[in-house]
């Protein structure tokens, strides 16, 4: 039965993939390039040669948490879908700390950044909480419209009081070099990318081990139940979104000192961390070894796109093809997901409840 | 007498499990046909195929010697073939009456689009006066008792002409006046050319009113006899598949002592429409005492359970336990201070499905140090645990690291129970501890229940079986409507007299 179960799993996560491989090798075609020649590219250049390796790495670093901070919430039944919003405020409060507070211990200002980054994400992710614990307001639909609140409050913050006067782009100060992270040698790799593993370890380890993770999965599985047997059920859903929060700041404040050092509109890249952090979750099933392995391959597949785009002739927007199927593909198993898609659409009404003793 | 309605090697699975195994049952038109079994034997899966609320694996059904295949309930009804299922289906702020026509209205004569109500409730009326109903059309369905809005739905289904009317489980919800008052009511129907086919466990209610009776016992037809040919022990045999021993009893034998371990003083609650549904309840329990709560389904037994378990808020009274105030404690607190609860849906409350067996045996006391290494979860001590709460309570699974779906219901039962009498609590709340469960797990649970009472634990039983309140209690409080109306001495009183109590009559007459 387990192992039936965790091959549905894998196959649930690798079949999308590989349609959405196979769909794109189609496109490669209709071009008049060679499909193998062109995946040969891009993987091959992102993670088999130390440069392309590491670069994938760095970035996934933040995915890594983005992932995780959503798998948290989806385990246990919850959705937080505001990890975009959250990972924003704390890049730009870890880039406020960084540009502002002039702290000369490179450990310490670090530090403060990520507790403030961390914080914010916190504070930004009480209102879905509060909302969701003490008035049935779906989180859903609050964290996610939310994302575009935080979004506009942002584009004003850094276009307006926060600007940095002498570029000639809208964006906040460059942090100080204080709280900056050095990279490994000649990669882009730097130390945040441990912490970030670091971090994603600690979770797991708490998940598995201690009641933090006991719940998790009995609100996911059956809330009254939880109630029952004296776990703060309205507590515990505060406290899963905000810690869901905290790592979305913490990954934003990463993403700021590693990557970014400074606030501009396009902080988060295109699809946006937040956003990827959900697709990698979905595909890892929401698991901790499936959210590495497809952080890493959705990593890839973005570092890729610039390889593609250097080597052969065919347009890099093939890989935001490639995305986009798999996002619809995982899409139809997020529906099924939240609200039985499956089950509704499948005629046979009377099979689904079971016996009737 | 010309059969009316049969089945052929009619079959349902559920995946690998066989509700129903090739049943071939016959129904004579006129008859009362009562189709008895224990929980889960297949009685209900049965009419569920005949009514084509589900559709059958393979098999016939012939309506009057004509092979059938109905499409849906609906379809059924056409045929003469209604159902008033064991939850009703009414809109509780709708009159009798706009119940009754659901679906059917009948509209005005000049504008097509409005109801001509007046036409509606004058059909009613003719209709509850036909079949000999007390019932006035124009009440509102909510200010009604169960025993009433049972009547609704069977009106429901004689106001579309159906010749055959199929009852699952009908009585469960009545008081035992409302019972016998309904089974006059089909003696009437049958009167009248119905067939009716009743769907029970309870063999009184067989005896007295039926003509003949099919056993099914996990999901086979055992035998069809006719009931004057038969008796209710032989009934009994049949359904469990050997000799029922006598249940297990309280023979008061073990003296409670004097000492008062558990008392509640006026304690009230609203539900979430704000409606005191826990009304000043007050009782107190000693040591060594099984403290009994009976009552109609609905009273407020649930509620009052919620709330001494730690799952809803009281707005008044308190609650205290050896001396101490315990008023609105979460559930793993009072697991915490030797409070035992077995909650009365054992599948809602009690355990996690989709968990594992070890994961539930650890329940409630998620925060016990027992189960911790340095200060984080040990999994060999976790399954340990869990493996001598299996091998003590004789607890039959498959898997040990599978989830608790892969148990039956009693075996699942057994396990609530043998994780909460595992700390040696004192006191013992158990609501609706066999609900659902076969008869040897029942006798074992009893059991269990009497041995924890004859160490010296108190007991708080509440639940909706008269007869288990009965069997098993040294005092008897009686729910009606939130309050506690009566306590009775089980040695003195008769069902019939807690039957009127918990109808809500007035307490002096009975004590």
């Amino acid at each position: 039965m387990k192992s039936n179960k965790t091959l549905i799993n894998l196959l649930n996560s690798v079949l999308p993939v590989l349609l959405a491989l196979l769909i794109g090798a189609i496109l490669i075609l209709a071009i008049g390039e060679n499909p193998f020649e062109a995946y040969g590219i891009m993987f091959g250049k992102s993670l088999f040669t130390l440069r392309g390796l590491t670069n994938t790495l760095h970035a996934a670093g933040p995915l890594l948490l983005t992932g995780a901070a959503i798998a948290i919430t989806f385990r246990a039944g919850l959705f937080n879908m505001g990890v975009e919003g959250q990972l924003l405020i704390g890049g730009f409060m870890a880039g406020l700390v960084g540009a502002y507070l002039h702290i000369s211990n490179p450990f310490l200002h670090k530090a403060v950044a990520f507790a403030v980054g961390a914080a914010a994400g916190v504070l930004f992710a009480l209102i879905p909480a509060l909302l969701r614990a003490y008035f049935r307001v779906d989180e859903m639909v609050v964290t996610l419209t939310l994302n575009y609140v935080m979004m506009t409050i942002l584009e004003y913050l850094s276009s307006g009081p926060f600007r940095d006067q002498g570029a000639g782009y809208v964006t906040t100060p460059t942090i100080d070099q204080s709280a900056m992270f050095t990279r490994f040698g000649s990669t882009r790799l730097t130390p945040f990318f441990i912490l970030a593993l670091l971090v994603f370890g600690i979770l797991w380890y708490l998940n598995a081990k201690t009641e933090f993770g006991y719940k998790i999965e009995a609100i996911g599985k059956n809330p009254e139940f939880s109630e029952a047997t004296g776990l703060r059920v309205r507590r515990s859903i505060i406290m899963l979104i905000l810690v869901s929060g905290a790592i979305s700041g913490f990954a934003g404040a990463g993403h700021m000192m590693s990557q970014e050092y400074k606030y501009t509109l396009s902080f988060s890249g295109v699809t946006g961390l937040g956003w990827d952090g959900m697709l990698v979750s979905l595909l890892g099933s929401h698991s901790p070894l499936g959210i590495v392995i497809s952080s890493i391959f959705y990593s890839a597949l973005k570092t890729g796109a610039d390889n593609i785009n250097m080597y052969t002739s065919i347009p890099k927007e093939i890989v935001a093809v490639i995305q986009g199927i798999i996002i619809l593909f995982l899409s139809i198993r997020f529906l099924n997901e939240r609200f039985g898609l499956l089950e509704k659409l499948s005629k046979k009404k009377g099979e689904k409840n079971g016996p009737a003793l | 007498m010309s059969t009316i309605l049969e089945t052929k090697d009619l079959t349902k699975k559920f995946g690998d499990f066989t509700a129903n195994d090739k049943i071939n049952l016959t129904v004579e038109e006129g008859e009362i046909k009562a189709i008895v079994g224990e929980n889960g034997a297949g009685k209900s899966t049965l009419m569920n195929m005949l009514y084509r609320q589900i559709p059958p694996t393979s098999g016939e059904i012939f309506l009057r010697g004509k092979p059938i295949e109905f499409q849906s309930p609906r379809d059924a009804i056409q045929h003469g073939i209604g159902m008033v299922h064991q939850h009703f289906m009414l809109v509780p702020s709708f009159k009798v009456y706009e119940n009754i026509l659901l679906g059917t209205e009948i509209p005005d004569a000049k504008l097509r689009f409005l109801v001509d109500s007046k036409k509606e409730q004058q059909e009613c009326a003719e209709l509850v006066k036909k079949y000999g109903f007390d019932l006035d059309v124009n009440e509102v369905v909510e200010n009604l008792s169960v025993g009433q809005q049972q009547k609704i739905e069977i009106l429901k289904m004689l106001y579309r002409n159906v010749d055959i009317l199929i009852l699952d489980e009908p009585t469960s919800v009545l008081t035992p006046q409302e019972v016998d008052e309904l089974l006059l009511q089909l003696k009437e129907l049958k009167a009248q050319g119905k067939t009716i086919i009743l769907i029970t466990h309870k063999l009184r209610e067989v005896m007295e009113v039926s003509d003949s009776v099919t056993v099914i016992k996990k999901g086979q037809i055992i035998g069809n006899v006719k009931t004057s040919e038969t008796n209710e022990a032989e009934l009994a045999q049949m359904m469990v598949g050997r000799k029922v021993l006598l249940t297990v009893q309280n023979d008061h034998s073990v003296q409670e002592s004097p000492e008062t371990i558990y008392t509640v003083r006026d304690l009230t609650t609203n539900n979430t429409y704000g409606n005191v549904v826990v009304d000043h309840v007050s009782f107190e329990i000693r040591k060594g005492e099984i403290y009994g709560i009976a009552g109609v389904e609905g009273n407020g037994q649930s509620e009052l359970v919620k709330l001494l378990s730690g799952m809803m808020e009281a707005t008044g009274g308190t609650v205290h336990y050896k001396g101490e105030d315990i008023t609105n404690l979460w559930a793993n607190e009072l697991r915490s201070i030797g409070i035992a609860i077995i909650p009365e849906d054992r599948y809602a409350q009690g355990l996690c499905k989709e968990m594992t067996l070890s994961a539930n045996s650890i329940a409630g006391s998620t925060r016990s140090d027992a189960f911790k290494k340095n200060g984080v979860y040990d999994s060999k001590k976790i399954r340990e645990h869990c493996q001598k709460l299996i091998d003590r309570y004789e607890i039959r699974i498959a898997d040990f690291d599978g989830t608790v779906s892969q148990l039956s219901g009693g075996n699942a039962q057994k396990l609530i129970i043998a994780r909460e009498m595992r700390s040696q609590p004192d006191f013992l709340i158990a609501s609706q501890p066999t609900r659902g469960v076969d008869i040897g797990a029942i006798e074992f649970i009893h059991q269990q229940i009497l041995d924890f009472r004859n160490r010296g634990g108190a007991v708080l039983l509440i639940s909706s079986e008269l007869s288990e309140v009965m069997s098993l209690s040294d005092r008897i409080g009686v729910m009606y409507k939130g309050k506690i109306l009566g306590e009775v001495d089980p040695l003195e009183t008769s069902e019939t007299q807690i039957g009127l109590l918990m109808a809500g009559a007035v307490p002096q007459e009975v004590v």
